[in-house]
């Protein structure tokens, strides 16, 4: 079960990564939600888990209902982009199964290939406001999720901040000025 | 409680303020009267006691509290002699958020809590209007905060040694990116206003941030730290040169300031390199001295570099021997106890510090020069940040007192 809440995660961070429409990031958002879920209650943390689902499940509420109403999946160009997905998806499996040891591998391979995979969506050159937001939603979510290879799984403090930045950036409005 | 406040209410002053922003009598008085109570909490709170009020736990270092303290008097400094074109509230409407978020990050008892609380603050800065795009504004913010989490998680997961190493080099490197210094240069738009620049990250959060990681960063790789502090040596030597040398021949002046807080943080970071007392006590005067004169000064530089009307009185010399670090400047009690920490470690590192400290002087002349001819307001402040400045500088033992070194 764990297994595939992980490549869940990873499937809907790439998602995020090869989507410009409001449809295909709020997709993305609510796979990714979902898989940090399961993992989370997997992993006995069912405080942590209803908090995630709550923040990430609000945001991609709200992701649906702003930007353009397409889905906007692999736009002309983004090649590059599902390279990256791939590529990253492949580099964290390795590095989560093969150089680190010990149990909770599904775990570790969540929170790698989404922290990767959403840093690099916010780096990708003029990219959308509604992009870059959805991704910081994922990105502070698996920053929780990773919390829970410290050990501190059951403190639910990470998760609390994690959920409330998701709901903050669904609720921001970038003014058509500031998205240059 | 104290640390709980110490969030709380620069939080509450900055919402206030920004609720009553259409009445900027009222959202002053508001946010400066939390404001200052926040300051009350932060120089009453107790170093080192965990507090689990709200169910977190928080814990305010020596260090952090010295540094939250010097933030909070900057920004009093600032706000109060704020120069004429700029509207109070809304400096301190901005300042207040970052105070709020650098208490929550020197509190902050794991890495995580910290860069999520990094991702709070550089969303809430790219939201505002501003010159550079929104997704222009979150990349380094962004980048830091995937690479330091990436980082805790090659640092808490078993395996190679390879792996800790790894988690080493992105904790440096992600503490490079939420600066903004070599190699995350952030993008500086010389005609954006000062909140929505890269200069908050590097010269007011920055300090804090930096204290913050750097303290996780003990406890999660503890079996690198001569690769950790090596890393930051190189780093902070590389960031003096191409600071120092990049202040000086640089075409715009606001750059110039820019690149002038590249080059002090280049000191610093040397200083949390060297990992030993000297080289602590080294960094905290250099982040002092940012936090109290540097920064300060540049806000003070704005008007007079828009107007293009440097000059040579005796008042901008004494800012450029200050920006230099010379004595009786607090950079200068800073310098002789980096040299004396480098000298411990390895003395050719003090010989090569040594050198790069002679590059500080051009920069700081010009520096100097684009203050202009400073009245009322500003004159008051550069008085207010020099005198500060010197004080730190010939009597540097109550404040690295204060911060327990």
């Amino acid at each position: 079960m764990s297994e595939v809440a992980a490549f869940a995660a990873w499937f809907g961070a790439a998602v995020i990564v090869l989507s410009d429409g409001r449809r295909g990031l709020a997709l993305g958002l609510a796979v990714t939600t979902a898989a940090f879920t399961v993992l989370a209650l997997v992993g006995g943390h069912a405080v942590a888990a209803a908090v995630l689902a709550f923040g990430g499940g609000f945001a991609a509420v709200q992701r649906s209902r702003t930007g353009p109403d397409v889905w906007g999946l692999m736009p002309p160009g983004s090649t590059p982009r599902l390279v990256l997905s791939i590529a990253g998806g492949l580099l964290a499996l390795w590095i989560s199964t093969t150089l680190m040891t010990g149990p909770g591998a599904p775990l570790r391979f969540a929170a790698l290939s989404v922290i990767g995979l959403m840093g690099a969506r916010a780096l990708i050159e003029d990219a959308d406001p509604n992009a870059v937001l959805t991704a910081i939603a994922a990105l502070a979510l698996s920053v929780a999720i990773a919390a829970g290879l410290a050990g501190t799984g059951a403190a639910p403090a990470p998760y609390v901040v994690a959920a409330v930045i998701a709901i903050g950036v669904a609720l921001i409005r970038v003014r058509d000025t500031d998205a240059g | 409680m104290q640390a709980e406040l110490a969030i709380g209410l620069p939080a509450a002053g900055s919402l206030c303020a920004t609720v009553l922003r259409a009445r900027p009598r009222a959202a002053f008085a508001a946010g400066a009267v939390l404001g200052v109570l926040g300051l009350v909490a932060i120089v009453l709170a107790t170093p080192g006691r965990p507090s689990d009020q709200l169910g977190i736990t928080l814990s305010l270092s020596p260090e952090s509290r010295a540094l939250l303290i010097a933030a909070a008097a900057a920004l009093a400094l600032v706000v109060a002699l704020a120069p004429l074109l700029v509207e109070r509230a809304t400096l301190l409407r901005w300042g207040l958020a970052g105070l709020a978020g650098m208490a929550a990050i020197a509190t902050a008892t794991s890495i995580e809590i910290i860069v999520l609380v990094l991702l709070v603050l550089a969303v809430l800065q790219a939201a505002a209007a501003g010159k550079r795009s929104f997704a222009i504004r979150l990349r380094g913010p962004v980048l830091a905060v995937a690479v330091l989490a990436l980082a805790a998680a090659f640092a808490r997961n078993d395996g190679p040694p390879i792996l800790s190493r790894l988690a080493a080099v992105g904790l440096v490197a992600g503490l490079s990116a939420a600066l903004g210094t070599l190699p995350y240069v952030h993008e500086f738009d010389p005609e954006e206003r000062t909140s929505t620049s890269p200069i908050p990250w590097i010269a007011f959060i920055g300090p804090v941030l930096a204290l913050a990681v750097l303290t996780q960063a003990r406890e999660l790789v503890p079996s690198d730290s001569g690769a950790f502090g090596a890393m930051l040596v190189g780093l902070g030597l590389i960031n003096m040169v191409w600071g120092s040398l990049a202040s000086w021949r640089t075409e715009g002046g606001a750059a110039a300031w820019h690149y002038s807080f590249m080059a002090d943080w280049g000191l610093a970071l040397c200083g949390f390199g060297v990992a030993i007392a000297d080289g602590r006590r080294a960094a905290l005067l250099v982040l002092l001295g940012m936090l109290l004169s540097r920064l300060p000064l540049y806000l003070w530089s704005r008007q007079s570099l828009r107007d293009k009307r440097p000059n040579d009185r005796p008042i901008n010399l004494l800012a450029a021997a200050m920006l230099a670090g010379s004595a009786p400047f607090a950079g200068f009690a800073a310098r002789v106890l980096l040299l004396r920490g480098a000298t411990q470690v390895y003395w050719p590192l003090a010989l090569v510090i040594g050198l790069g400290l002679l590059l500080w002087l051009p920069p700081s002349l010009r520096l100097g020069r684009s203050l202009g001819l400073p009245r009322g307001r500003q004159a008051w402040g550069i008085g207010i940040a020099l005198t500060a400045n010197v004080v730190i500088g010939l009597y540097p033992q109550p404040f690295l007192s204060l911060a327990g070194l």
